[in-house]
């Protein structure tokens, strides 16, 4: 089931009468024309009929390879094809600007160096590659100054982490001076105790001495008791 | 003839002849009304099938590129252009072949993915269009489209084969889609 829909388009080259009968009515310089695009078409297309001839020629590859390996290969080519058409444009571009430099020096010995166009394009185009070049020191300039911040940036954080270390040690040498003193505290409360022991052996001191004094026995006599009240008469609060 | 060759015919003068697969009539018929009423200095030829082989008792002219038309909304326009595959020779792939997909605008009445038929045009290594061709004026544009790249698989564009316009054609895609 195929249907043909084949209504020839517009084949005028001028926009004059579609019709293919026109073609003959036509000036020659339209069938000049014509026969010059038909001519470059002609060309192309025994271009294609030629590649495609020395396409089969060369012997295909009779080992079975892998879909990957035969993507691989594929990309492979396909650079290669990328590779030639990026040579071929290159020596394009340089045999086209020898043409112009070579049309250009022809032209400039004809022309009045001080009025021409040509003169004000090439002056143009000096100012605007000075401009570039400013442009791009400009750009250099910032880039570095850009790198300076970011150095001081990165000095500045370095120096804040030193303090805020140092803070960190402050702080703990402060607590640990704190517990000293807690400490010191207990020594506190052990000197308190200490000062309540002797109180009381001071008040069993005094209780003994009225015990023996009130007892009307001569110590005096008695070495041994003699002794004691002596012992008695000690003051202990210089034993701290 | 079961199978379609690029260059087994000698090309006709100031002719390229472009063939319409889908199962899509209408929406063929319409772009192909879209390519003539396109201003081109060669003589546009558009052939329409709703799948190959084609029938061998007409006699046609040699076929410059085809293009497979896919309905997103309709797995049975998948299943038919991947059948005709087979009957397209291997050298006609070598940018002579394209695959428009269309319907890919209501996503809701999509029943193919859009990958597989990314990965579709993948493996075959052919360009993927994408136009929705209900709406005029994007027909319109992929009719221009259509008949520029016609022009150049014909050989009327000097300079430019179909080789070339392929790898041009790849170097715009998204890289992405190399990954698939």
């Amino acid at each position: 089931d195929m249907q043909a829909a084949a209504e020839p388009a517009d084949s005028g080259g001028d926009g004059g009468p579609p019709q293919v009968a026109g073609k003959d009515a036509a000036r020659p310089e339209d069938r000049m024309t014509l026969l010059l695009r038909l001519r470059a078409q002609t060309k192309q297309q025994l271009l294609e009929y030629k590649s495609m001839i020395d396409a089969n020629e060369e012997k295909t590859p009779e080992q079975i390879m892998q879909e990957k390996q035969i993507e691989a290969k594929i990309e492979e080519l396909e650079n290669e094809i990328e590779d030639v058409k990026i040579a071929f444009e290159i020596k394009k571009l340089a045999l086209d600007r020898m043409q112009l430099s070579s049309a250009l020096k022809k032209n400039l010995e004809k022309i009045d160096t001080k009025t021409s166009l040509l003169m004000d394009n090439m002056k143009q185009i000096l100012n605007l590659n000075k401009l570039i070049m400013k442009s791009q020191q400009d750009t250099w300039d910032l880039e570095e100054k850009l790198l300076d911040v970011r150095k001081k940036r990165l000095q500045l954080k370095q120096a804040s982490e030193s303090k805020l270390l140092e803070i960190q040690t402050e702080k703990n040498k402060q607590k640990d001076d704190l517990e000293n003193m807690e400490n010191s505290e207990k020594i506190k409360t052990i000197q308190q105790n200490l000062q309540r022991e002797i109180q009381i052996t001071t008040v069993i001191q005094h209780m003994f001495q009225n015990l023996i004094l009130g007892s009307k026995a001569n110590w005096a006599e008695d070495s041994a008791l003699k002794e004691i009240v002596l012992q008695l008469e000690k003051n202990l609060t210089t034993i701290q | 003839m079961s199978v379609l060759r690029p260059l087994d015919k000698l090309p006709g003068l100031n002719t390229a002849t472009i063939l319409l697969v889908g199962t899509e009539d209408a929406l063929l018929q319409q772009l192909a009304d879209s390519m003539l009423r396109e201003d081109c200095t060669s003589e546009l030829r558009v052939h329409l099938a709703n799948s190959l082989p084609l029938p061998s008792t007409v006699a046609r002219p040699r076929i410059d590129l085809i293009v497979f038309v896919i309905n997103l909304h309709s797995k049975h326009s998948l299943r038919k252009v991947e059948e005709s595959l087979h009957h397209v020779d291997a050298t006609f792939f070598l940018g002579k072949v394209s695959f428009l997909v269309t319907g890919a605008g209501r996503e809701s009445h999509c029943s193919i993915h859009r990958n597989t038929v990314v990965k579709l045009a993948h493996t075959y290594r052919s360009p993927l269009l994408f136009c929705d061709l209900e709406i005029e004026d994007f027909r319109a544009t992929m009719a221009q489209r259509l008949v520029r790249m016609l022009q150049i698989c014909a050989g009327h564009v000097p300079g430019v084969s179909a080789l070339s316009l392929l790898s041009l054609m790849r170097i715009s895609e998204n890289p992405s889609l190399e990954d698939l």
